[in-house]
């Protein structure tokens, strides 16, 4: 199947729960979808189209949302369906129970983003170190780093 | 002359240590393999790279710590038995090369523990390290 | 009896830091659990202070056996963004580039296979012959390990007659070296017999847990980013993607090795259709606001880079997903119902490159009370097992 048809066929079969669906690049379709439709939409593309493989899901700090993007693929187009969220009360569904191997992408966006992400099935923190203070988030974009004094050897 | 000896052997066969601070990208690790083999073959030195920290004299550190890593390093470090040395190999180590200013790494290995020779390079040539082994060896005796 | 094990985070044979917590019951692993975070270094929040260009010198710093990936599929990423199309000399270097690499990073996984199966001059043969391709690495880049060769528009540096007549002489060593290898592996049952039926992971294992690149092929999957989403010069190449139906660790020895093959006829047919012209051309130094999603078939499978731009030199988002990370929960599912003595043969398999999962996982003592065992011990009990294997077993043999 082309990208073109994937594409009429996505507008046709999800009407219901998508928006600005779009060819953007080759190989490449964009769409946008509600929070609370996200799994139906995943679950659809997965037994409908067999884009089963999730290659990554990437988190934006926009100021006011969140923006979070699922990249998904199978052998002819990859599928980008994104979701905002807002800043004061970030949530976001578990895909898990659709795509079991998005458990590892879902703690990283816990971790850096701060994002709550309901009904994970393994929520402990993945990537940052154990003494982390609570509540820092690397990723956003507010949050600065000041690098500490470095103690020099034979002192100058 | 006891001690005369365990000197003596001590610097004509180091046991080298090969720690991985975390931090780091891997190509220094592969280039310390490198050294080891048939090509570049640093056992000639009487150098054997070994497992466990407790067999060691000498202890090769790559990478930048990261914070999670910075106690494993020190348990690491305080394992191997004295007189040790520490060897901080490729620019992570050194200075934290690309890493500095990341929220999750030290600026290089001596902000935590003491260093006696420094390998240059991102990554260092098997040769260099070959060099700086030799160097320390010829500082030991 | 149960107990619970966890190896790392320093361990002597992966040289990386994860740690692998394990509910064994008796030999058998129950449920195995992995901890990361000691190798993560924050590159994403790094690669927003930093300007495009200065971004290739950090993605090339992921990863020191597959610095090239990273660096293309950024670099390609933002050539997109910044709607620039690359010469195409440039592009041919590029993809020869990007197959040396994988026949050494593919090379060194055989010798690390070889030692983790108890052959250890085999690991030794590999490694040697992989002096080759990085002698080959060093003319045409003058590194070893960062090639530095990616930059906005092509390459940085051009591969004259000289160097294609060295790399077409040496490519025929490593033919002949590969060849040995494969009826020396075919030839030694201990080794086929080790390998097989060990870490399996079914074909619907392997697509719901996402795992990418020989992990999944292995298990029949035929995806390959070069064949489904061709990049760079692909398209024009000819190639077959490797796969096997045997869903264990021979499998992915398989893979590879077919692979490194296929890798061999790619730099040949490249190195005698190397198109004229310029090498790079010239690229802006501010990037439109935009977005990309990049793929790259790695030596490890499917490498993922998403970039979002906001007009200015510095990147507004990088994220970076190595192939490893995509292969955990796969490796999570084969360790389960394995052997204890199985663990570093199906660790090696995926061919774990940690710090490229982490950019932002080693095997340890024991923490809170347990038996402590070290990598050399179990690579002994892995050995001691692989004694027992009934090796007149018929039904096993090298497929090749």
């Amino acid at each position: 199947m082309n990208p073109e048809t994937i594409l009429a066929k996505i507008q046709g079969d999800l009407a219901a729960c998508i928006q600005d669906a779009a060819l953007v690049a080759p190989r490449r379709i964009q769409l946008k979808a509600r929070p609370e439709q996200l799994t139906a939409v995943l679950a659809r593309l997965k037994e409908t189209f067999g884009i089963a493989h999730l290659g990554t899901i990437s988190g934006v700090d926009l100021g006011e949302n969140f923006e979070v993007i699922y990249h998904l693929s199978n052998a002819d187009v990859t599928v980008s369906v994104r979701i905002l969220t807002p800043r004061r009360d970030p949530r976001i569904p578990s895909v898990c129970p659709v795509i079991p191997g998005a458990i590892l992408y879902e703690r990283e966006l816990q971790d850096m983003f701060g994002l709550v992400v309901e009904n994970i099935p393994d929520p402990r923190p993945m990537l940052l170190c154990d003494d982390w203070p609570e509540g820092q988030f690397p990723l956003r974009k507010d949050w600065k780093f000041e690098r500490p004094a470095e103690i020099i050897p034979g002192g100058k | 002359m006891i001690e005369r000896l365990v000197h003596w052997s001590r610097v004509k066969s180091p046991w080298v240590l090969h720690l991985n601070a975390g931090g780091g990208c891997n190509g220094c690790d592969i280039e310390i393999l490198a050294a080891l083999m048939p090509r570049f073959d640093l056992e000639r030195f009487g150098v054997q790279l070994k497992g466990t920290p407790r067999h060691a004299d000498v202890m090769i550190c790559t990478g930048a710590i990261t914070l999670q890593n910075r106690d494993r390093v020190l348990r690491v470090y305080e394992q191997v038995p004295e007189p040790k040395f520490g060897v901080a190999a490729g620019a992570c180590a050194r200075a934290g090369c690309v890493y500095r200013g990341s929220y999750h790494t030290l600026v290089g290995i001596d902000q935590l523990l003491p260093v006696n020779a420094y390998v240059p390079g991102c990554p260092f040539r098997p040769a260099a390290l070959i060099d700086a082994v030799v160097k320390l060896l010829n500082s030991v005796k | 009896m149960e107990y619970k094990v966890s190896l790392g985070p320093q361990h002597p044979a992966l040289h990386e830091a994860i740690s692998l917590r394990m509910t064994l019951d008796g030999e058998v692993i129950r449920d195995a659990d992995l901890k990361l975070g000691y190798s993560h270094r924050g590159i994403e929040k790094l690669a927003e202070e930093r300007s495009y260009i200065q971004n290739i010198y950090l993605t090339e710093r992921i990863c020191g056996i597959c610095s090239h990936s990273h660096t293309t599929c950024f670099t390609q990423g933002v050539e997109q963004l910044m709607e620039l199309v690359p010469a195409r000399r440039g592009l041919y270097i590029r993809t020869l580039i990007a197959e040396l690499e994988r026949v050494h990073s593919h090379l060194l996984w055989l010798g690390v296979a070889g030692q983790e199966s108890g052959f250890e001059s085999f690991f030794m043969y590999t490694w040697r012959d992989r002096e080759v391709v990085l002698d080959i690495l060093e003319w045409i880049s003058g590194n070893r390990v960062h090639y530095a060769m990616n930059t906005f528009g092509g390459v940085r540096r051009d591969v004259d007659e000289l160097q294609k007549k060295k790399i077409l002489d040496s490519l025929g060593l490593l033919k002949k070296r590969t060849d040995y290898y494969l009826n020396l592996a075919a030839s030694e049952p201990t080794f086929v017999g080790r390998l097989a039926g060990v870490g399996k992971l079914s074909r619907q294992q392997a697509i719901d847990l996402c795992a990418v690149g020989p992990t999944l092929r292995a298990s029949g999957v035929p995806m390959d980013v070069r064949k489904d989403d061709p990049y760079a010069v692909y398209d024009e190449i000819p190639f077959e993607v490797s796969t096997a139906d045997s869903c264990d660790v021979l499998g992915r020895a398989v893979v590879r090795v077919k692979e490194l093959i296929q890798s061999y006829h790619i730099i040949e047919y490249i190195l005698n259709n190397l198109p004229a012209g310029p090498f790079k051309v010239k690229a802006p130094r501010k990037v439109k606001p935009n977005e990309v999603y990049s793929r790259y078939e790695a030596p490890r499978g499917e490498n993922v880079h998403y970039i979002r731009s906001n007009g200015s030199e510095k990147p507004e988002r990088l994220k970076v997903r190595a192939p490893t990370l995509a292969n955990y929960p796969a490796t999570i599912a084969m360790l389960k119902n394995g052997f204890i003595a199985d663990i570093p043969l199906i660790f090696a398999a995926i061919d774990p490159c940690i710090c490229c999962a982490e950019r932002l996982v080693q095997l340890d003592d024991v923490r809170g009370g347990g038996r402590v065992l070290r990598f050399s011990e179990l690579r002994a009990m892995a050995n001691e097992r692989a004694k027992k294997i009934d090796y007149t077993k018929k039904d096993i043999a090298w497929p090749f």
